[in-house]
């Protein structure tokens, strides 16, 4: 490149740079009115309670990501509204099929037994399965 | 109660001689290109349009939430944003806009 070509590179970017920093003032001077007016009629109230909540969200969701709390203490976790819950669920109810008294956290095996393979309960054949069955032999 | 408004002095006939024959600086011409033919408030878009995207916008509004919002002027905050907001564009849009500027420049006859 000769001299004056570079020179003339030269000129051009700083004519860009001007330009682009006047155009960039321009655009500061717009948020800050807009900044200034927010400010001025008190509409950040809102904004400042959300973010806020945000920001606690955020803390919890860092809290239950974080590796070094779930294993270990598992049964203390506390969540979002500040309840903790034990590993096992505690609620006792009534079993809808045969009637007896279920811990909740043990009623998924509970069913399996008394709706499926085990303790000869198995679901009563009507007529019409048992022709089924018989038909298909 | 404001003071009267003052008006400047009049220019004498000698200055307004001068100002005639004085040549408008190449910047100048290129502003004014840049403003008829539409090119400016394009640009001043485009770069709006960027700066939004990137979040540079609720960036600096957040920031001025910061400072505090008690009798705060537009001057204020001007002053406030404008050294953390020239430094806080991202590159890639500072060369979007720096690349148009120049193709304009290219483009205009002189």
């Amino acid at each position: 490149m000769s001299a004056s070509d570079e020179k003339n590179v030269s000129d051009d970017t700083q004519l860009a740079s001007h330009f682009f920093g006047e155009l960039l003032d321009s655009v500061i001077m717009d948020v800050a009115s807009e900044c200034h007016r927010i400010a001025r009629l008190g509409l950040d109230r809102n904004l400042d309670d959300e973010e806020e909540e945000l920001r606690l969200s955020a803390e919890a969701r860092a809290r239950v990501a974080d590796p070094s709390n779930s294993e270990a203490n598992s049964k203390y976790v506390v969540d979002i509204f500040g309840q903790t819950h034990p590993a096992v669920a505690a609620e006792i109810f009534d079993c809808m099929n045969c009637g007896r008294s279920i811990v909740a956290g043990r009623f998924a095996p509970h069913l399996e037994k008394c709706m499926g393979k085990g303790r000869k309960a198995r679901v009563k054949s009507t007529r019409s399965s048992t022709a089924a069955a018989a038909q298909n032999r | 109660m404001r003071a009267s408004i003052k008006r400047p002095p009049t220019p004498d006939a000698e200055e307004e001689e001068e100002d005639q024959h004085r040549e408008a600086s190449l910047e100048e011409i290129i502003n004014i290109k840049l403003i008829e033919s539409g090119e400016k408030e394009r640009l001043k878009e485009l770069l709006r349009e960027r700066l939004n995207e990137c979040g540079w916008k609720d960036d600096m509004k957040s920031f001025t939430r910061k400072k505090g919002r008690n009798n705060v002027t537009v001057d204020d905050l001007v002053h406030l944003i404008t050294p953390k907001g020239r430094a806080a564009v991202p590159d890639s849009v500072k060369a979007e806009l720096l690349q148009r500027i120049r193709s304009f420049l290219h483009s205009t006859p002189l």
